[in-house]
C-alpha cells in the first residue's frame, strides 16, 4: 500500500515537472514554426462565438482574430497564418492555454485582477455588465429584488461571484452552460437568469419566442471582454494589441460590430458613444 | 511551461471552507444514492433471477433501460422532465428546498442501482441451485430462501464489483454539477473562478476524490475479510489494505 502511494505521488510530480520544463520556443516561435494560431472560443456564446445554422463557427470574437489578428501575424511572419479553433468554456479556457493547447483566447472573457495574475489580456475589444433574463412581467427588476429568489448563473463567471457577496440571500444556482441555465429559467427552477447583458440579448434573440423573455436591471458590474495569452509573452500580446488598434483606428472593427451588433445583426445591440470613444481611445494609447 | 504554482490559494480565503462544503455534499449526495442504488439493486437483481416471468420482467426492464443511458441524461431527467408532472405546490417547495440535490440523488441512485443489480444477479447465479433447493427442502417458503440463505450468501461473493460500483458511484457524482449541484469538483471550479489557478484547484479535487475511494476501498476490504464464511470462498487475495 505504501508503495503504491510512493509510485503516485511520483508520477504526479513527474507530470508537473514535464509541465514547467516543456514548450521551450515562445508562442510566436510556435506560431511561425507551425504556421498557425491556434484558438480557444466558444461554441454556444452567439454572437461572440457559436454554431450557426448551416453548421460554421462564426462569431464576433473569431472574426476579429481572422480579420484583425491574422493579418497582423502574418505580416510579421512573412506567410499566411492558418487558424485553428478549438473549444473553451470559463473552466477550461485558464488551463487550455497554460497547458499550450492553445495560444489565445478569443471568445467572451472578461479581463479581471486576479485572471491578469494567470494570463495576459489584449486590449478590450468589447465592453458589458451583468444583468437578469426573465420572464416577462417578473416581479424582479435588478439586483435591489433579489433577496430570497432563485437565481441561476453560469459557473465560472464573475456575475455569480458579484450576487453571492452582494446579495447573500439570493438562492444562487450555477450551471456549467447557457443552455441549462436557460432551461431551468424557462421552467421556473429559477426566477431569474443573469449573465452579461449582450449574452441575455443573444440568448433573448434565439430563444423560440424572444417576446416572452425581458433583460432588466441596471449593469451590477463592469464586464470589460479581452482576448488571453500566456503570461510573459511579450511579442504576442503587442502584435495581437496592434491588431486590434489598427482595426478600430482603420474603422474595421466597427464594421464587424455592425455586422453582429448593428440593426440587422445576429444580436442587435447598439454601440454606446461612451463605449466607441473608450475603445478609441485606448486604441490609439497604445 | 511558464505557470506559476501558488498553492497557498488553496487555504487562504474560502477555498478551504468550500473544499470541505463540497466534501460534505459529494458524502451526502453518494450515501444517500448508495443506499438508493443498493435497495433497488437488491430487489431488482433477486427478482431477475426468480422462476416466474411477470416477476422477472419488470426488473429487467428496469436494469436495461436505466444502464443503457448516460448519466448525464439522467440528471437532466430528473432535474428538468420530472418537475413539471408533479402538483404545482409541490414543486414550487422542491424548487426553495434543494431540488437539484434531489434530482440529482434519484438521477445517481436509479442509475446505479441497475447497474447494482446486475452485480447482484451475478452472485446469486454464481450459488449452486442445489442450496437453493436445499434451503426449500428444509420448510423455507421462497421469499424465505432467498432473504435468510441466498442473498446473505450473494452479498459477499460480490462485494469485490461491488466496491467497484460503489467507487464509480462516488466518482459519478461529480455529474451532478451539470444541474447545479454544489458539490467538490462544483467547488474547485469554483476556486478556479475567484483565484484562477486551476491546476492547484484541480489537483486538490483529485487528491480528495483519491483519498475518499481508497478509504472506501479500505472499508470495503475490512467488510470482506470480516463477513467471510470460513470454508466458502478461497481465501488469500481479500483486499491488500
Amino acid at each position: 500500500m505504501k508503495r503504491v502511494v510512493v509510485i503516485l505521488l511520483a508520477a504526479v510530480f513527474l507530470i508537473f515537472m514535464n509541465m514547467r520544463s516543456g514548450g521551450a520556443d515562445t508562442t510566436l516561435e510556435k506560431i511561425n514554426r507551425t504556421g498557425t494560431l491556434t484558438i480557444g472560443t466558444r461554441t454556444g456564446s452567439p454572437p461572440f462565438a457559436y454554431i450557426n445554422k448551416n453548421n460554421d463557427w462564426v462569431g464576433f470574437s473569431i472574426d476579429l482574430v481572422e480579420q484583425a489578428v491574422i493579418p497582423v501575424l502574418s505580416k510579421k511572419l512573412g506567410k499566411q497564418i492558418k487558424l485553428e479553433k478549438k473549444e473553451s468554456t470559463p473552466q477550461t479556457r485558464i488551463p487550455l492555454l497554460t497547458s499550450n493547447a492553445v495560444d489565445l483566447i478569443a471568445e467572451t472573457m472578461t479581463d479581471t485582477k486576479e485572471r491578469r495574475e494567470a494570463v495576459d489580456f489584449s486590449l478590450t475589444f468589447f465592453v458589458t455588465g451583468a444583468q437578469f433574463l426573465v420572464k416577462k412581467g417578473s416581479p424582479i427588476k435588478g439586483i435591489e429584488s433579489i433577496g430570497g429568489k432563485r437565481i441561476a448563473a453560469q459557473q465560472g463567471s464573475t456575475n455569480a461571484r458579484i450576487i453571492r457577496e452582494r446579495v447573500p440571500s439570493a438562492k444562487l444556482l450555477e450551471f456549467p452552460d447557457q443552455p441549462a441555465a436557460f432551461q431551468a429559467l424557462a421552467q421556473g427552477q429559477v426566477q431569474a437568469y443573469t449573465n452579461d447583458g449582450i449574452q441575455l440579448a443573444g440568448l433573448k434573440a434565439k430563444a423560440p419566442k424572444p417576446d416572452d423573455w425581458a433583460i432588466v436591471g441596471d449593469f451590477f458590474s463592469h464586464e470589460p471582454y479581452g482576448m488571453a495569452m500566456r503570461k510573459n509573452e511579450p511579442e504576442l500580446r503587442d502584435l495581437v494589441n496592434a491588431g486590434l488598434a489598427e482595426a478600430i483606428n482603420s474603422g474595421k472593427y466597427f464594421q464587424l460590430y455592425d455586422k453582429w451588433f448593428g440593426p440587422k445583426g445576429e444580436v442587435p445591440y447598439p454601440l454606446t458613444p461612451e463605449t466607441k470613444q473608450f475603445l478609441q481611445k485606448q486604441a490609439v494609447s497604445k | 511551461m511558464n505557470y506559476h504554482f501558488n498553492w497557498s490559494v488553496l487555504w487562504s480565503g474560502q477555498s478551504g471552507a468550500w473544499l470541505l462544503q463540497g466534501l460534505v455534499t459529494t458524502v451526502e449526495l453518494s450515501v444517500l444514492a448508495w443506499l438508493l442504488a443498493v435497495t433497488l439493486g437488491i430487489i431488482s437483481g433477486a427478482l431477475r433471477t426468480v422462476s416466474i416471468p411477470p416477476l422477472r420482467w419488470p426488473a429487467a426492464f428496469y436494469v436495461e433501460f436505466f444502464r443503457n443511458v448516460p448519466l448525464l441524461v439522467w440528471m437532466f431527467f430528473w432535474y428538468f422532465a420530472v418537475p413539471p408532472l408533479l402538483p404545482e405546490p409541490l414543486r414550487e417547495w422542491l424548487f426553495d428546498h434543494g431540488a437539484e440535490f434531489w434530482a440529482g440523488t434519484c438521477a445517481l441512485g436509479v442509475y446505479h442501482g441497475a447497474r447494482f443489480s446486475e452485480v447482484i444477479r451475478s452472485g446469486i447465479q454464481s450459488i449452486p441451485k442445489t442450496q437453493f433447493e436445499a434451503a426449500v427442502s428444509t420448510g423455507l417458503t421462497m421469499a424465505q430462501a432467498y432473504r435468510l440463505i441466498v442473498i446473505p450468501i450473494a452479498l459477499r461473493l460480490i462485494i469485490p464489483p461491488a466496491t467497484n460500483e460503489s467507487l464509480n458511484l462516488l466518482k459519478n457524482s461529480s455529474v451532478a454539477l451539470t444541474i447545479g449541484v454544489a458539490e467538490l469538483t462544483f467547488q474547485t471550479r469554483q476556486i478556479e473562478t475567484y483565484t484562477a489557478k486551476a491546476f492547484e484547484a484541480l489537483t486538490a479535487g483529485t487528491l480528495i476524490y483519491l483519498i475518499l475511494c481508497l478509504a472506501i476501498a479500505a472499508i470495503m476490504a475490512r467488510v470482506e475479510r470480516r463477513f467471510a464464511i470460513p470454508g466458502m470462498i478461497a481465501q488469500g487475495s481479500a483486499g491488500e489494505f
